[in-house]
């Protein structure tokens, strides 16, 4: 090494926070990270820097804990940590910005605050205000009870930089956070980076743009294909060189030649698109050229990619080789490869040559019937063509390298003799050999003659690749560039120097007047006052034919019925809002009958029943503990594991009790029933622990981890949650409260049938779709439960007190069914709009 | 790797060209062969004709309904309208003729359309209304007992004697059920695996995202799993009308269960993607033939039940830790 000057001294003087020591990471057999060893120091600016899919990112989850290395040391202030999770990652005080923001939709602002950060952040102040100082901290101005959903890309990574602020963290990661934010907000972040750093905390701050890295960064490290080319303080290299560390090679050579003659001819010609993103986007792509789409991202670009590809609608014109082309037309015409690779490129579950071949099935088949021959030869042509690394056709398509799976991406987009080609970010997540290889192909088609549009965020990319780059801002092209000018400088410069860059809007106007009903429509609880009028109406109807429906002793009987119902819905509304799902509920509420009917009958000692009561909830626990575990440690969906415990607990039931027998206790009977008024005293109850539930959803921690886990699991655990407790926990209060239903049912059915209860499966869903909690997860109400739980009892005695048959119980359930989810469906689609 | 080197030997390269045995089938042929093993040994009347032919009508129907099943759970979906669609065919095939041969066919019309007109009604509320499956087949399978409640008021009726015949009859001393759900398999078997349509159905059914960003006709895919699956919902109805001499109106019910059993036993995801038809088939088969070898040596019901559960946890088991580990790789 070279002599230092003095502040390099002072950098090395500082300790070392976090030291990695040759660690590697294996996914399957690609391997993501080689050997890299680095140390972050307190006090300064830490820059990884590198190309998409050089393992940036990779080493940013084994530092917080969500990915463990294959191989190598962690060491924390000289420890060695031996299994890094988020939780202890946390405890440390390493706090992460991923670059895609861990922030849980369907849960407010604030609880999204509270669910990640530690209670002590908020102790000792009003949690209003502390969430306000919180996001003060990076400018965010948004309301505090506003749900995540309705927050911006970029006001979403703010908070996610808030959230690692809050924890005045020790090491501060930051995942390429400048990405979507425009220039403002930028300056504020570096501003804050600085500060904190001044402070002592190490930040590790992760880029692949030059120019940030000499304006923030004490310290660079190089990342290439998973391994260190390098370590510098920032002041000792050059651009150049940093460019060489992470290229590998000189830009020039990398790139296949730009197309050598100016043609005239156009191949693709696109006249004012304008759609509710884009504004009047025009632009040529002559013959065998390729053209670049630019911008700041957010600014339009990939719904430009998507009207292009006819996936999208949009006014205007795209003419191709001569023939206007309508959306559908276009939709045939184009090969669209789609940026997200995992999502929308490939199907996972399929092989490699199934991936390859399902756009362009028709070329490989006669009369609709396929032929393996034909098919097999073309693929493995077009794979000798492309240079595709497979371990075989039959291969899992994760099996291969980010690379060679966009590589079989662009295969499927030539099998089909496609008119034109839509690349969007066609070289995020592959590895560097691989890039250059689709830079020769997607020029090796341009060339052919098929129009090529490709849209990036790299600059140098564009740079290297397109005779011609067209820049966007706010979805209108603002600079269209070619030739001599299609350079990095060019491009950034065009894109950042438009004034409406960005979505800056960093505030949301919060409504004034209205707003608490427009917050009521908004919240979980909407559904609650329709059907409370509903059940009333239905009620008023029915009397006015038979005014027997509202004697005392009706209602008593319809709201005891719904209180069975009633609990296990709500044990099964814990199951949906985690996204789950549970079928064994019924079965489970008809066993602890019959384990019942063992013990609380009318010859039983107190003690007894005691030990009765006991092994009724002993046994619903063992049966969510089972339910859970298989779920999240073997694998099960819970679809497959409720099955399989539902065929078992009835095959128990039966073991147990061949034949109804076994009497409940009378005077047990009286007591569960007693009545007040025309309630039953467990309806009230039942009322209680619904509104009770409903609070512990919304105010406390473990409410919110249970949403935050149906929501988006992924997020939840990079949020810190200890997923796995959360849902085993769930299935068991799920089944703890089938148990409390059990106790209602035991009195209802009062004799241990191993036959009865299994209906209370599909009901209690009904129950719970009803009260309108969704299927998918993250969104439910407990009030909403039990008033779907009362209605549907309702609506069944109703039945029999209009005279009415059978006919009709079944033709109202069904219809309420339908109708109630036609109904929230689509509430819920306008509310996305 | 140098760039262009076409030659026409490419698929070789690639080192395709045979059709591998899928894990599933392998696994459930494994099964069943040491079901089989075991009951010539511990239970040798488990597999004596008459209880074959005694069983094997039920074991048909359990594979027809889990074809249908299949179709649905490939396209991530799942059909509760199962028992209510099969209740319906089996009530229109006995109601309707009272016992009249010559009704028998408009009966059976009668039964595909009502079984299509809620196969369509099901595929619109979930591909077009994005509804959840579970939900909207919880709704229509309520619809269809209104139905068969409007129909049959809840009574059984006897079945006609053509019916009887065909459903219930024998050929080269193999019920004539076994053969309807063969062709039922070898059908489902050629069209996913060997057509465009379905490859395509498959591929939909893997990733709907793909799909759509690949310009397929998602949507249409995803409707029609649910149209097809009533056919063998219906075919299951009838035969069950024909095979039991005077059938429920609950006939349904029983079948719900097996039907998503026999589908992940098959050993295809709920998650949906790639299906099993012959996997599945067998499953059903395997299922049937467990439940007489425990009757044969003489488990009672209950233990017969909890068997099975143990089979279905244990298939499961065997087909998600391969999983887990493909999952691992790709998080």
């Amino acid at each position: 090494m070279l002599a230092r000057n003095s502040q390099d001294v002072a950098l090395d003087a500082r300790d070392v926070v976090i030291r990695l020591s040759g660690i590697s990471k294996y996914f399957s057999v690609v391997a993501a990270l080689a050997d890299v060893s680095a140390e972050f120091r307190a006090g300064e600016v830490h820059a990884i820097l590198g190309e998409n899919g050089a393992g940036k990112s990779t080493l940013m989850n084994i530092i917080s804990g969500t990915l463990q290395p294959t191989d190598g040391e962690i060491l924390f202030e000289g420890r060695p940590v031996q299994q890094m999770t988020p939780e202890i990652a946390k405890s440390h005080g390493i706090g992460i910005c991923f670059q895609h923001p861990a922030i849980l939709d369907d849960l407010s602002i604030l609880e999204n605050l509270r669910v990640a950060l530690p209670a002590s952040v908020f102790a000792g102040a009003k949690p209003e205000d502390v969430g306000r100082r919180v996001l003060a901290k990076v400018g965010l101005l948004i309301p505090l009870g506003m749900r995540a959903d309705g927050l911006t890309v970029a006001q979403k990574h703010l908070l996610e930089i808030a959230k690692a602020l809050a924890l005045e963290p020790k090491v501060l990661i930051l995942d390429e956070p400048t990405a979507s934010l425009d220039q403002d907000s930028t300056d504020m972040l570096f501003e804050r980076i600085r500060e904190v750093a001044a402070a002592g905390t190490s930040v590790i701050y992760i880029t692949h743009r030059l120019a940030e890295l000499r304006q923030i960064a004490d310290r660079v490290t190089v990342l290439r294909d998973g391994r260190v080319r390098g370590t510098s303080v920032i002041g000792e290299i050059s651009d150049s060189d940093l460019v060489g560390l992470i290229v590998g090679r000189t830009l020039k050579s990398a790139f296949p030649p730009k197309a050598a003659s100016a043609e005239t001819e156009s191949g693709l010609s696109v006249t004012g698109l304008t759609n509710k993103d884009l504004k009047n986007v025009s632009f040529d792509v002559p013959r065998g050229q390729i053209v670049g789409i630019a911008g700041v991202a957010g600014n339009g670009q990939p719904e430009l990619m998507r009207v292009l590809a006819g996936l999208r609608p949009a006014e205007g014109q795209i003419v191709l080789r001569g023939r206007k082309l309508t959306q559908p037309e276009l939709l045939r015409e184009a090969a669209f490869m789609p940026s997200d690779r995992h999502v929308e490129g490939v199907a996972g579950s399929l092989t490699v040559r199934e991936n390859a071949t399902y756009s362009a099935l028709e070329k490989f088949s006669t009369a609709g019937v396929m032929s393996r021959k034909k098919e097999l030869a073309q693929v493995g042509a077009i794979f000798s063509e492309l240079a595709v690394k497979t371990p075989g056709m039959e291969a899992p398509i994760f099996a291969l390298s980010g690379g060679n799976q966009q590589k079989v991406v662009m295969a499927r987009a030539m099998l089909s003799e496609p008119g034109l080609i839509i690349a969007d970010e066609p070289t995020q997540g592959v590895d560097v050999g691989a890039r250059f290889e689709i830079y020769r192909i997607l020029r090796e088609v341009s060339e052919a003659g098929t129009p090529v549009v490709v849209n990036s965020s790299d600059a140098v990319e564009l740079e290297g690749l397109c005779d011609k780059v067209v820049v966007l801002s706010r979805g209108q092209v603002v600079e269209i560039l070619t030739g001599e000018d299609v350079t990095e400088e060019r491009i950034v410069a065009a894109a950042v120097k438009a004034e409406t860059h960005g979505d800056s809007s960093l505030a949301v106007t919060q409504p004034s007047a209205g707003s608490r009903l427009r917050d009521l429509f908004r919240s979980d609880n909407a559904p609650a006052v329709p059907l409370a009028i509903v059940t009333v109406l239905l009620g008023l109807y029915v009397y006015g034919q038979n005014e027997n429906f509202f004697s005392v002793y009706n209602i008593y009987n319809i709201l005891l019925l719904a209180t069975a119902l009633g609990f296990i819905a709500m044990g099964q509304t814990v199951a949906l809002l985690m996204g789950g799902i549970d079928l064994s509920v019924g079965p489970l509420a008809g066993f602890l009958v019959v384990v019942a009917s063992f013990f609380i009958t009318d010859d039983s000692s107190t003690a007894m029943m005691l030990l009765g009561f006991l092994l009724m909830f002993a046994g619903a626990f063992v049966t969510g503990a089972i339910n859970g575990v298989l779920i999240r440690f073997a694998n099960f969906t819970p679809i497959a594991a409720t099955l399989a415990m539902y065929i078992a607990i009835q095959g128990c039931s039966f073991l147990l009790r061949d034949n109804p027998d076994g009497y409940i206790s009378a005077s047990v009977t009286d007591w569960v029933n007693w009545q007040w008024g025309p309630f039953p005293v467990a309806f009230l109850v039942l009322a209680a622990v619904a509104l009770g539930a409903e609070t512990l959803l919304r105010r406390s921690r473990a409410g919110w981890r249970l949403r935050a886990v149906g929501s988006d699991e992924h997020s939840a655990r990079r949020a810190g949650i200890p997923v796995e407790l959360t849902f085993i926990g769930g299935y068991i209060v799920c089944s703890l409260l089938t148990g409390v239903g059990a106790i209602m049912l035991m009195t209802q059915i009062g004799v241990g049938d191993p036959r009865q209860g299994v209906n209370y499966t599909l009901a209690s869903i009904t129950a719970v779709v009803l009260g309108g909690t969704s299927l998918s997860g993250g969104r439910g109400t407990f009030i909403g439960t039990l008033l779907g739980a009362v209605l549907l009892t309702e609506v069944l005695n109703a039945v029999t007190f209009l005279g009415l048959t059978q006919t009709y119980q079944y033709l109202f359930q069904g219809l309420l069914v339908v109708v109630a989810a036609l109904i929230y469906a689509s509430v819920g689609r306008r509310k996305a709009h | 790797m140098s760039a262009v080197s076409t030659t026409p030997t490419g698929a070789d390269r690639y080192g395709a060209g045979r059709m591998q045995l899928t894990r599933s089938f392998v696994t459930v042929i494994f099964s069943t062969v040491v079901l089989l093993v075991a009951c010539l040994v511990f239970a040798p009347s488990s597999v004596s004709w008459g209880a074959l032919s005694g069983s094997l009508p039920f074991a048909a129907i359990i594979a027809i309904v889990g074809l249908g099943q299949l179709l649905v759970v490939q396209q991530g979906g799942f059909d509760l309208s199962l028992p209510g669609a099969v209740s319906l065919a089996v009530v229109v095939s006995t109601h309707y003729p009272q016992q009249n041969d010559g009704l028998l066919y408009q009966a059976v019309l009668l039964a595909l359309a009502f079984n299509l007109a809620i196969g369509i009604l099901n595929g619109v509320l979930v591909s077009l209304f994005r509804l959840n499956s579970i939900i909207a087949t919880i709704g229509t399978n309520a619809l269809l007992y209104a139905t068969v409640f409007a129909m049959s008021g809840g009574v059984p009726s006897v079945t006609t004697g053509l019916l009887a015949n065909i459903a219930g009859g024998e050929t080269f001393g193999l019920p004539n059920a076994v053969y309807f759900a063969l062709g039922a398999t070898a059908l489902v078997s050629f069209m996913l695996k060997k057509t465009v349509a379905g490859r395509r159905f498959e591929a939909i059914g893997a990733s709907p995202a793909a799909g759509e960003a690949a310009g397929l006709r998602v949507r249409s895919y995803q409707m029609m799993a649910y149209v097809y699956a009533q056919l063998f919902y219906c075919l299951a109805g009838v035969l069950i009308a024909g095979i039991t001499r005077e059938p429920t109106a609950f006939q349904g019910d029983s079948l719900l269960l097996p039907s998503v059993a026999v589908v992940v036993l098959g050993g295809t995801s709920l998650l949906g993607g790639r299906g099993f038809p012959i996997s599945t088939v067998l499953a059903a088969f395997f299922l049937n033939q467990l439940s007489q070898f425990a009757l044969s040596v003489g488990v009672p019901y209950s233990a017969q039940t909890i068997i099975q559960a143990l089979a279905l946890g244990f298939g499961i088991g065997v087909y998600s830790l391969r999983w887990s580990g493909k999952v691992r790789k790709t998080t």
